[in-house]
């Protein structure tokens, strides 16, 4: 037993837990959009409210989420393209490092349009105002609707992907067939979370 | 004027020159295998052009798929030559050598990468010394139902070679020794050595470094169930990181 190996293994466990917990909990706070501004704001303030809030979002949230993308590109430059090998576990082996890639590229854009932004400007709190002036913008709305949508599926698709090659990793599915059902799972997974995402969002469409 | 076969075959002079591709046209006779052809390409080395050039070097051993020596890759797709049949094949038949071994020459390839693989993971039943053991232990036939296939491997690389995550650069065990592991972990006496193989197995360049692409499943010209194999060694290795960090 190596470094190597623990690294490996804890990319793999990040992935689901904390962050893959953490995604559909914040999938699940993005319904209250459907609620209206005055609600969305309170459930996201009344987190800050905690005196732990910025311990509890630094180890269960940033610190994973960072070693989880950096190891996981590092992972991704060792792959090597097998262009004749038209399976679809392959096809799947790509998507989950593609997703992976574009995934990291727009949590960055989001931390700094959701988090960083608002924190600098000063108009910290009223997220659901933010997030609408975003997505009805006369220039840039288009495009932020559609990172948007990109980012959810690449992200639910990764997540749900990710559960499936986690229980190879640890050994939790083993045969063709336990895959197979692990596979149903994984594409449940991304089904739900991507209709209730879109659902989110359509309330500020 | 009987009907002909073209080939484009990659070709390589020596294990440091450049490669470059050769055409060649050979008499068609049904039923004819890639290493029929070979053989007439041998007999009568004379490229498209109708130039005399050396004959095209390449591997095999038991022509019936059994010994794994004669694996390249053909039109894209790497497997056996022997069993590469000319009928369903799509002309012209590209033959290439297997782009993750160092070309020895032309289509042959030095698979020493492999063997090197089995020998860390112990891909052997431990019975040293002359003196009686006494009769093995009985095996199931259940047993020797899952056991048999996994012992069908030839260590022929088409596992490897379809694998995006073993490469040139990198020291990745790779899916046939993993399965061999697998193997002799099960066998009764071979279990001794379980521990130092599953501590192999959790070192750079082992089981961690399986990108669950599953290419090595559909390639193997065995059918192995080399990604059952990964993932019951994921399980084993999983309770030994378990066993390492807290019962030792």
């Amino acid at each position: 037993m190596d470094a190597h190996f623990i690294y490996r293994r804890l990319h793999s466990l990040t992935g689901i837990v904390p962050v893959g917990l953490f995604l559909i909990y914040h999938l699940y706070i993005q319904l209250y959009l459907h609620s209206g501004a005055e609600v969305y704001n309170e459930v996201v303030n009344s987190f800050y409210d905690s005196p732990l809030a910025l311990w509890v979002l630094a180890l269960i949230v940033y610190i994973p989420l960072i070693f989880h993308s950096v190891y996981g590109a590092m992972i991704t430059f060792e792959a090597q393209a097998q262009p004749n090998y038209h399976y679809f576990a392959h096809l799947l082996y790509w998507l989950q490092r593609l997703s992976g890639i574009g995934v990291l590229f727009f949590i960055i854009a989001h931390v700094w349009n959701a988090q960083l932004g608002p924190l600098m400007a000063d108009t910290w709190g009223t997220h659901f105002e933010h997030l609408a002036e975003g997505f009805a913008d006369p220039e840039s709305g288009l495009v932020t609707k559609t990172v948007y949508v990109l980012g959810v599926l690449g992200a639910t698709f990764h997540f749900a992907n990710g559960i499936n090659t986690f229980s190879i990793t640890w050994g939790i599915a083993l045969t063709p067939r336990s895959q197979l059902r692990m596979r149903v799972i994984s594409v449940i997974t991304f089904l739900v979370l991507t209709v209730s995402s879109f659902y989110a969002l359509a309330a500020i469409w | 004027m009987s009907r002909m076969l073209k080939f484009k075959i990659k070709r390589q002079d020596s294990k440091d020159a450049a490669p470059y591709w050769e055409d060649f046209t050979v008499p068609y006779k049904s039923n004819s295998n890639v290493i029929s052809c070979l053989m007439d390409i041998q007999a009568n080395p004379v490229n498209s052009k109708g130039e005399k050039v050396s004959p095209v070097v390449w591997d095999c051993s038991c022509l019936e798929e059994v010994c794994g020596s004669c694996t390249m890759v053909i039109n894209g797709q790497v497997r056996q030559s022997c069993s590469a049949l000319v009928d369903k094949l799509e002309e012209p038949i590209r033959l290439e050598p297997m782009t993750k071994f160092p070309v020895v020459r032309d289509l042959a390839v030095d698979r020493s990468r492999m063997f090197d693989a089995l020998k860390k993971v112990q891909a052997w039943v431990p019975a040293d010394g002359y003196h009686d053991l006494g009769p093995g232990e009985r095996i199931s036939p259940e047993h020797q139902h899952v056991a048999y296939k996994l012992s069908e491997c030839m260590t022929c690389g088409c596992c490897v070679e379809a694998c995006p995550q073993y490469s040139k650069n990198n020291d990745f065990l790779g899916a046939a020794a993993m399965n061999q592991a697998r193997l002799f972990i099960m066998h009764p006496t071979g279990k001794n050595l379980r521990n130092e193989r599953l501590n192999v197995l959790m070192q750079k360049g082992g089981i961690s470094d399986c990108g669950n692409a599953q290419n090595c499943v559909e390639a193997c010209p065995k059918s192995i169930p080399l990604t059952e194999s990964i993932a019951d060694l994921g399980k084993q290795v999983s309770k030994q990181f378990w066993n390492n960090l807290f019962s030792s």
